[in-house]
């Protein structure tokens, strides 16, 4: 038998920094594996810039064999941006968790989704920050324990849940992408990335993707209570699906940017 | 620079299920999600000391490829015995 079997890895990772950084079960690396089969099938390799923020996230910054940037605490929009700007061929794709994403840096998120600036993000969100062990972050979810809400959060003093594509889909212009995929429906995570790839790439506007992820480590979770708290707990409080289709902001459906529930 | 990995080879059911131990870290959420609990806890250790997995212990694999599909680290490759599986896009043995 001269081929021994490989592993399908997306043709974009890069094999010599396998196995990843990533602790075992984390979601990341289910949804650089379907970030990696997005740009595998657009053919984009060669003109894509990947940036990753700071927290878990940065362990993806020798994942791809693609140029990548590290910033800190949601910086990595506003840098992207800034690369796009100067080198509009090229396709950015701004990786955070939900810590960089909605807490330090959700002014950057908040402003470039007011720009509609040409770049894709991708938002963690695994419900409280991973890499500092687990404190509370704005995506905890009520009642949930951490580190710092030992008995679960309490909503009145510390307020309900951030929505993060809501709030990308209330601000932003006509021609955003927003969805909210799931590590428990990976196709479909796909190709909200596709899409949101896509619509960069045609100069619509920004794409926003949100990703329901998993920490198992912090939570404390054995496999099966990962995948019951994803589907269940998180699936209730987080709706999946798309908020924003370009298509139908051209259509004048959603002239004030402001669409009210998800559509499914 | 290419690299390669050691696969387990097992055939069963309709599938011939590859996995790479040097990428398995044992997180379990195959076993969780395959429809048949054919996956289980193999004697092989993985990449953190921890047990890999293995086919054969419920019901023969239907070749579905949702252990594959949920692998965060690619440590799974599921193959169709009936040769399906070659046609998958991805890194092709080299």
């Amino acid at each position: 038998m001269a081929l021994a079997a490989q592993p399908q890895m997306p043709r974009v990772w890069r094999a010599e920094t396998k196995p990843h950084k990533f602790c075992p079960g984390c979601g990341h690396g289910i949804i650089l594996k379907a970030l990696g089969e997005a740009i595998d099938a657009l053919g984009i390799q060669e003109r894509t810039i990947f940036g990753c923020d700071i927290g878990c996230s940065l362990l993806s910054w020798d994942f791809f064999n693609l140029d990548t940037i590290q910033t800190h605490h949601g910086r990595t929009t506003p840098v992207l941006v800034g690369i796009k700007r100067v080198r509009p061929e090229l396709v950015v794709v701004s990786y955070m968790g939900d810590g960089g994403a909605y807490a330090i840096g959700a002014q950057h998120l908040v402003s470039s989704a007011v720009r509609n600036d040409l770049v894709t993000i991708i938002v963690v969100n695994n419900t409280q920050y991973g890499m500092t062990g687990g404190q509370m972050a704005p995506t905890t979810l009520p009642g949930q324990k951490t580190e710092t809400t030992p008995y679960g959060r309490d909503v009145k003093l510390t307020g309900r849940p951030i929505l993060g594509p809501e709030l990308v889909a209330a601000v932003a212009p006509p021609g955003a992408y927003v969805a909210r995929g799931s590590i428990a429906n990976v196709v479909q995570l796909k190709n909200f990335i596709q899409k949101g790839l896509l619509n960069q790439i045609e100069g619509r506007g920004i794409a926003f993707i949100e990703a329901l992820s998993a920490c198992p480590t912090n939570w404390r979770t054995n496999a099966a209570e990962t995948w019951r708290f994803i589907e269940k707990e998180m699936a209730a409080y987080f709706p999946t699906g798309e908020l924003r289709t370009p298509g139908e902001a051209k259509n004048g459906q959603a002239g004030e940017g402001t669409p009210g529930a998800p559509e499914h | 620079m290419s690299v390669a990995f050691k696969a387990i080879t097992t055939e069963n059911g309709k599938g011939i299920f590859h996995l790479f131990p040097a990428l398995c870290k044992g997180c379990g959420l195959c076993i969780e999600k395959c429809p048949v609990d054919t996956i289980g806890w193999a004697k092989q250790l993985g990449a953190f000391g921890t047990p890999v997995v293995e086919p054969g212990h419920g019901k023969p694999c239907i070749a579905c490829k949702k252990c594959q599909l949920v692998c965060p680290d690619a440590a799974i490759w599921i193959e169709r015995r009936d040769g399906k599986g070659r046609s998958d896009s991805g890194r092709q043995p080299e």
